[in-house]
């Protein structure tokens, strides 16, 4: 590239980015004088590899992946569901959700508590 | 024969046909879009054959979302989404790892190898926009390459990078002024 050519090609890339300009008839432009981007030879058939050969790695932390969710999901809803099961369970025994309802002393005493701690 | 044709198939054809487990279908997707991506990641992260690992993500990411790609918006749309997403992506994961491991800074985060040109002309063009690409600032280089290297409109742009119409032309300004001055140096 002479060093007018290497002058026009960088005012071409400025030009692209003008507001008026014709986008895509620049990228063409851009694209003629050699800035091509393309991926090597055989890129789709190392896609189409990946994605249907049974043994690729990339597929199989895929579907580990997506296991993975499915098992967190199951764990989180069966915790949700034990939680709720346990507040209600604590509100029909103790009447209240309140922390000594919680904690198991709602419906005893002070004196109560006193004797059980100490045995007297 | 068979080949020809699926070219002459309709994207939803497509789509469907590799929903049913056609693998020539989805091959025809990835041979008609498989440049667009490629100017998108290798625009973004540099012509290496890091940015084709990416390139391959992007199709296996769209095989296995393709039962929610419902046709209300263009293929094309739908891929470069995925394709900006993952290279993003990438971006952030280099920042992450150079910033730990690394003492060079982010210079070497986008090493680039230049393919092979039939002329010399080619060959230096394409050197001179990947390493002013890659000195960009990633935010300014995301519409540097939808608007130069893949022609998009600033409203496609806008569409495509979820942003709104004001920011991509003030970036799109910004990203010119960073240009003119990078390109001054070069």
């Amino acid at each position: 590239m002479t060093i007018m050519k290497v002058t026009d090609f960088k005012e071409l890339l400025i030009r692209s980015l003008d507001k008026d300009s014709d986008p895509a008839a620049v990228s063409v432009k851009i694209e003629e004088a050699g800035a091509t981007f393309r991926f090597s030879e055989g890129f789709r058939d190392k896609v189409l590899e990946k994605i249907y050969s049974s043994g690729s790695a990339v597929i199989r932390e895929v579907e580990f992946v997506r296991s993975l969710n499915s098992v967190f999901y199951r764990i989180a809803l069966s915790g949700v569901a034990a939680i709720v099961i346990l507040l209600i369970s604590i509100f029909i025994v103790q009447g209240s959700l309140s922390l000594d309802s919680f904690l198991g002393l709602g419906d005893g005493s002070d004196e109560s508590i006193i004797c059980l701690l100490t045995g007297n | 024969m068979i080949k020809e044709s699926y070219r002459q198939k309709s994207e939803n054809d497509l789509v469907k046909a590799s929903l049913d487990g056609d693998k020539q279908a989805f091959g025809e997707i990835v041979t008609r879009y498989q440049n667009m991506v490629a100017r998108t990641v290798k625009g973004m992260l540099g012509d290496s054959v890091y940015s084709e690992d990416i390139g391959q993500e992007v199709f296996i990411k769209l095989y296995h979302s393709l039962s929610d790609f419902r046709g209300e918006a263009k293929l094309s749309t739908y891929i470069q989404k995925i394709a900006v997403n993952l290279t993003l992506n990438e971006i952030k994961r280099r920042k992450r790892f150079f910033s730990t491991f690394s003492q060079k800074g982010n210079n070497e985060m986008y090493e680039f190898e230049v393919a092979d040109y039939d002329t010399e002309e080619k060959k230096e063009a394409s050197e001179l926009v990947n390493k002013a690409l890659m000195k960009m600032d990633p935010k300014f280089r995301m519409i540097v390459a939808m608007r130069m290297l893949q022609g998009y409109s600033t409203k496609e742009t806008a569409e495509i990078l979820d942003l709104p119409l004001g920011t991509v032309l003030s970036r799109l300004s910004r990203a010119q002024e960073q240009l003119k001055n990078i390109l001054g140096k070069l």
